[in-house]
């Protein structure tokens, strides 16, 4: 099967989520020819090599200024003008925000549709079957892409990267393209890159809230017990946008994967794109709201105000 | 200025899976279904702007077992319209066939400046489809949006980012697919609104009003198939404490964590 990769680079490396797709590629699919489309304005020799080593047996390049950035009108295009040179049974990016942006219009380009979000696939004759956590993860929906081409997007987290990857330098090609007016009606102002002051990575208890905290100073009260159990503070994303904390606390597809022995979440509601970063030894939730999506992996919940909660925990655990 | 808002139905994601026919129209309330998170909130980026620039928004509903109920709260909510495109032959749960269903929602409708839509949909865990028919119509588009602000020539929208935010500028007559930001928390509906939604006299649209073929949007059609749909049982059994004073739920906490031995310090 021939698999066309969208490569995604992140802080200069290969992103992992794609090295991620590259692993479970070849761990799971047969005689595949894997190949990687790689776009940008320069790219550097130093990820064709990486690519290489995690398997990828062709790098297909599109090199022009207008893609310095990802932007939906010249990536489409790239990555249209590589699909038709490579001719790929599946297209597939990780589902970052710029993967869930492309996939699907390469798709109606395509005339077809695609699986999104998947956790797994496995080979089913000459197709695939790709396994989608739906409703806040309640449910597992297991879908099929029919036609010539079939187009998808993984989703953040789902899939680990390869410790000890043995694969060879690959061939590259070049794909040459060109934009016109048309392409740059959307316009990059800028990215607000969010400052990484704290890794939260090694953290083994981590005191996390959510927009229930309701404000910048209650943030207080989160700090305070997890200096009390010797551990960092984290957020959702919900309280980073609006600056209550530093963006650099922020947890989750778009923040930073935690795997801590014990989690507290308060005032969190248990969106998949937060959950996805967290992979805790011990949950305890406390939230207002019995039907949270969050109560469902929690080892322990508090139903109930984590205003009157927080500082009774506080003083007993003193 | 001339706002479409797509929105979506669901049951509930509150709705706990009590087995796999969720989907079973008997088994859900009234109340059970609300419009998609998201949807919601693409309805507060059109009503800010109404509020702020005077705009006429019409929210369109496609997907759902009663839309009426999902766009009388949207007129309650502060939409000036509202439409339903109701047909039994649809098959939505393929995002491309939704996204054609709206394509052809916007041909019939005629004028407008901007689309806006939510992020996602809960029940498929899709994002395709605004991408999808922003590709179609060819219109720029900006997804993810966390907060959108006028300019002279269109909007500057912030959109999430891994590792932070991206700032771009679109024309005025754009897409935007719409997220759980606090920008775009949802307003509550009004007693003017409620009543107003009363009144409305929804119409309704089907396949051949819209003249589209039914063969082209029905489930033979669909390129994206379901195989199956199950429960995920997550294992983990939750202790929950929904009952007593604070501090005895605290007390009752702390000694169940003693009990299984969890350690609570690094
Ligand atoms: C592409 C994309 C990527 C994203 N990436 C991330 C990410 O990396 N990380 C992330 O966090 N989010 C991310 N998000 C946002 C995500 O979708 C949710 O919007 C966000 O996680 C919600 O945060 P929350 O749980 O704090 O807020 P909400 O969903 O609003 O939940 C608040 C919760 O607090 C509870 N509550 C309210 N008041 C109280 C109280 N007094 N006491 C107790 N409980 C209370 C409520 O019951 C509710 O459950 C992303 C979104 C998109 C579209």
């Amino acid at each position: 099967m021939k698999i066309l990769v969208f490569i995604q680079i992140r802080d200069d490396k290969v992103e992992e989520n794609t090295l991620g797709i590259l692993n479970k590629i070849k761990t799971s699919i047969q005689g595949v020819e894997i190949i990687g489309a790689l776009l940008g304005k320069d790219l550097k020799d130093r990820w064709i090599q990486e690519l290489g080593l995690h398997g990828v047996q062709q790098v297909v390049t599109a090199t022009a200024p207008e893609l310095e950035v990802f932007l939906s009108a010249t990536y489409t295009k790239a990555m249209m003008k590589i699909i038709n040179n490579v001719n790929p049974r599946f297209v597939v990016a990780a589902g970052t925000v710029y993967g869930e942006d492309l996939i699907p219009r390469l798709a109606v380009r395509s005339n077809t549709s695609c699986a999104q979000r998947f956790v797994d696939f496995t080979v089913e004759g000459d197709g695939l079957h790709f396994h989608t956590p739906v409703r806040d993860d309640q449910a597992m929906k297991v879908t099929q892409v029919v036609g010539d081409i079939i187009f998808a997007t993984s989703r953040p987290g789902a899939f680990f990267v390869d410790e000890n990857p043995t694969g060879t330098a690959p061939n590259v090609t070049n794909v040459s393209v060109t934009f016109d007016d048309a392409d740059r009606l959307v316009k990059h102002v800028e990215i607000k890159k969010a400052e990484r002051t704290v890794n939260l990575k090694d953290a083994k208890v981590i005191v996390a809230a959510g927009r229930g905290v309701a404000g910048k100073e209650n943030f207080q009260i989160i700090r305070e017990l997890a200096d009390l159990l010797g551990g960092q503070i984290g957020a959702t994303r919900a309280c980073t946008d609006v600056h209550w904390v530093e963006e650099t606390y922020e947890i989750g597809q778009t923040g930073q994967s935690v795997s801590p022995d014990l989690y507290i979440a308060a005032g969190i509601s248990g969106a998949p794109q937060h959950m996805s970063g967290v992979k805790a030894k011990t949950l305890i939730v406390i939230n207002k709201d019995e039907g949270a999506p969050i109560i469902n992996y929690a080892d322990y919940a508090i139903i109930g105000d984590m205003h009157t909660i927080l500082p009774i925990l506080k003083e007993k655990l003193k | 200025m001339k706002i479409i808002v797509f929105i979506q139905q669901i049951v509930s994601t509150q709705v706990k899976l009590q087995g796999v026919d969720y989907f079973d129209a008997s088994r859900v309330s009234d109340d059970d279904l609300v419009i998609n998170p998201t949807g919601k909130n693409a309805i507060e980026g059109a009503l800010k702007l109404k509020d702020s620039q005077g705009a006429e928004v019409t929210a369109v509903c496609v997907r759902g077992i009663k839309p009426n109920k999902a766009l009388k709260e949207a007129i309650a909510m502060g939409c000036s319209n509202a439409i339903e495109i109701t047909d039994e032959a649809f098959y939505t749960d393929d995002p491309y066939l939704l996204a054609k269903i709206y394509a052809k929602a916007l041909e019939k409708i005629g004028e407008y400046d901007l689309i806006l839509l939510g992020v996602d949909e809960q029940s498929t865990s899709s994002y395709a489809a605004p991408a999808m028919l922003a590709e179609m119509l060819n219109v720029p588009s900006v997804l993810t949006a966390e907060e959108m602000e006028m300019i002279d020539s269109g909007f500057r929208v912030g959109h999430v980012l891994e590792g932070g935010k991206k700032i771009v500028e679109v024309p005025q007559k754009a897409l935007i697919s719409c997220s759980d930001s606090q920008y775009f928390i949802p307003r509550y509906t009004t007693m003017r609104g409620i009543l107003a939604a009363k009144k409305a006299v929804i119409p309704i649209w089907s396949a051949a009003d819209l003249g589209l073929e039914t063969s082209k949007v029905n489930v033979d059609a669909a390129s994206l198939k379901q195989i199956s749909l199950s429960n995920i049982v997550i294992e983990k059994e939750t202790f929950l404490i929904n009952e007593g004073e604070p501090e005895e739920m605290v007390d009752k906490l702390l000694a169940k964590l003693k009990e299984d031995e969890v350690k609570l310090g690094a």
